[in-house]
C-alpha cells in the first residue's frame, strides 16, 4: 500500500457545470498529481476544527497554497491589501501543530511555508512589494513568477534541489521571521524561500509552488518520508 | 478518540473561482458539513488516480452526486441527453466494487447510488421524463425545492418498505428534494426499498446481505434531515471499533 498524504483545501465559491458561487472544498488536480507521480496516494483535507484526529490515518502532511494567514496568528493587525480565511486557519493550524508534534512529515507550500513558520513562533510580511520594491513574486493575476533560488550548503532543500534552482512562485506575503525553524532557501532580494526544522525528521516548507511543475524532487522527498514513516 | 474516517469522491473538473480557471479535485461543502455534523471526519477521493488501495484508510465511504454514469456500463448506447466523465466513473466503479468487497460502510447519494446499482449489475433510466412524461424530480437550476415557496419541480414525498433497514431508519414517509433526471431502473443485487409514489421512481436501494451499503435518490446533505450520515457514521465507527461522538454516553 502506498502511502497516504493529506493535503489541506481551499474553500471557495466555486462555478462549474450548472452551479455558480457554490462553496466548495476544492484543491488544483496539480497537487495530487504530484503526489501521484511521486508514488503516494493523495486525499483532500477541507477544514475542520473539530480535532486533528485524521493524522492518526496519515503518512504525511500537505499544507496547500491559499489566502493569506490571520495577522492575529501573529500578533499583528491586519493591513489592507491582507485577505484572510479564519475556517481554514483554524483548522490548519491544529494540523500542523499535531502533526509536529506526532513527528509526521510535513511539507508546507507557500501559505503552507508561512503557516508552518507562524506555528513556529514567527512572523510574516504581509505585502512584499512594499518591502521589496517590485511585483517578481506575483507578477500578475494568475502568473507565476520565475525566479532563481540560493540555498543553505549543507540544506536538505540544496540537496534536493541539486543545480535547477528555479522555482514558480505566487504570493504577495512573505516570511519575516521564522520563528524557531531555519531560513535554507532565498530569492535574490533576500525573501525566504525555503524552511527546515532539523529537529523532525521531514519539515519542510518552500514559499514556490513544486506542484505546478510535479517536482518529483520535493514530493519524492516528502513521499520517502511518509514510507519510511508508514508502520 | 478518533471519530471514524469518511471518505468522499470528489469531481475532478474545470471550475472558476476568483480570478483562477482550472482544473480541481472538488466538492460541494455540504456533504463535507453533513460528515462532520454526525460525528465523522470527511476525506476527499478524488478521481485522477484510479485505485482502490485507499480504501485500507476509511471507515466508510460515500459516494457523491454528479453526472451520468456511462450507459456503456450496462451495455446500453448513449442517450442524447446523457452527459458522462469517464474518468469519474472509471475510479468510482472501482472503489465501489472494492468497498463492497471490504464490507465498508457505503452511502450512495444521487448519482452515488446510481453507481451502486451499476456495479450491482443493473441498469439506470438515462432520462426519466422519457419515462415517466414529467420533470418533477429535478429542481429549476438555482433553487432549492424545500424551500417553502418552491414551486412542486423537485420536490416529492418517498415511501418506504416496511421491514427494510432504511424503514428502520426514516420511517414509512417522507418528503425529499430531488435533483435528477436519471433514476435507477433495475438495481441488480440492491433491494429497491424506497420509492416516488407518484411515479414508481425507485428513491432508495439497499443492500441484502452488507452491514451498510444505503443509496438514496435525493440530496440529504442540502438538508437538515441528516438522518442517513449519522447513520452512516455509526456503521463505520462500529466497524472501527469506535464510538461515534453523536452516541457516546
Amino acid at each position: 500500500m502506498r502511502p497516504i498524504i493529506g493535503i489541506t483545501t481551499y474553500v471557495v465559491p466555486a462555478t462549474f457545470g450548472v452551479w455558480h458561487d457554490l462553496p466548495a472544498a476544492l484543491l488544483p488536480c496539480d497537487y495530487v498529481t504530484a503526489v501521484r507521480e511521486a508514488g503516494g496516494r493523495a486525499v483532500l483535507l477541507p477544514p475542520d476544527d473539530q480535532d486533528a484526529d485524521v493524522l492518526a490515518r496519515l503518512d504525511g502532511l500537505v499544507l496547500a497554497g491559499g489566502p493569506d494567514l490571520e495577522p492575529g496568528r501573529y500578533g499583528a493587525a491586519s493591513e489592507p491589501l491582507t485577505e484572510s480565511h479564519p475556517e481554514r486557519d483554524a483548522g490548519e493550524f491544529a494540523l500542523a501543530r499535531r502533526a509536529l508534534a506526532m513527528d509526521l512529515p510535513v511539507l508546507g507550500v507557500c501559505r503552507g511555508m508561512q503557516l508552518l513558520t507562524v506555528a513556529a513562533g514567527g512572523r510574516l510580511d504581509q505585502h512584499l512589494p512594499d518591502l521589496v520594491g517590485h511585483e517578481k513574486h506575483r507578477p500578475a493575476p494568475g502568473v507565476y513568477g520565475e525566479l532563481v533560488a540560493r540555498f543553505a550548503p549543507g540544506s536538505r532543500i540544496e540537496a534536493l534541489m541539486g543545480d535547477d534552482r528555479t522555482v514558480h512562485c505566487y504570493h504577495h506575503q512573505g516570511v519575516a521571521d521564522p520563528g524557531t525553524l531555519t531560513v535554507t532557501g532565498w530569492a535574490d532580494d533576500g525573501t525566504p524561500e525555503a524552511v527546515e526544522d532539523p529537529d523532525h525528521r521531514f519539515v519542510l516548507g518552500v514559499q514556490w509552488h513544486p506542484e505546478v511543475v510535479r517536482d518529483r524532487r520535493v514530493f519524492g522527498a516528502l513521499v520517502a518520508a511518509a514510507s519510511r514513516a508508514a508502520p | 478518540m478518533r471519530r471514524p474516517l469518511i471518505g468522499l469522491t470528489a469531481y475532478a473538473q474545470q471550475v472558476q473561482y476568483g480570478s483562477n480557471d482550472l482544473m480541481a479535485g472538488m466538492l460541494p461543502m455540504t456533504y463535507v458539513r453533513a460528515v462532520h455534523a454526525t460525528g465523522g471526519r470527511a476525506v476527499l477521493i478524488t478521481p485522477d488516480d484510479p485505485n482502490t488501495d485507499v480504501l485500507e484508510s476509511l471507515d466508510g465511504i460515500v459516494f457523491s452526486g454528479g453526472g451520468d454514469v456511462d450507459p456503456a456500463y450496462w451495455g446500453a448506447p448513449r442517450h442524447p441527453e446523457t452527459e458522462v466523465d469517464p474518468a469519474r466513473d472509471e475510479a468510482e466503479l472501482l472503489l465501489m466494487r472494492g468497498a463492497l468487497d471490504l464490507g465498508l460502510p457505503i452511502l450512495g447519494v444521487c448519482r452515488g447510488m446510481q453507481v451502486m446499482a451499476v456495479v450491482g449489475g443493473g441498469t439506470l433510466h438515462q432520462h426519466l421524463p422519457d419515462v415517466i412524461g414529467h420533470e418533477r424530480h429535478r429542481a429549476a437550476a438555482g433553487t432549492d425545492p424545500l424551500a417553502a415557496d418552491a414551486s412542486a419541480y423537485g420536490r416529492h414525498d418517498v415511501v418506504v418498505q416496511p421491514g427494510s433497514r432504511a424503514h428502520d431508519l426514516l420511517g414509512s414517509r417522507l418528503t425529499v428534494n430531488s435533483f435528477h433526471h436519471q433514476a435507477v431502473d433495475d438495481p441488480g443485487a440492491f433491494r429497491p426499498v424506497g420509492w416516488c409514489p407518484d411515479d414508481r421512481v425507485i428513491e432508495i436501494i439497499e443492500h441484502p446481505e452488507r452491514s451498510f451499503a444505503l443509496g438514496v435518490q435525493w440530496h440529504p446533505e442540502r438538508t437538515p434531515d441528516l438522518r442517513v450520515f449519522a447513520a452512516l457514521a455509526e456503521a463505520a465507527a462500529d466497524r472501527a471499533g469506535l464510538r461515534p461522538a453523536a452516541v457516546a454516553a
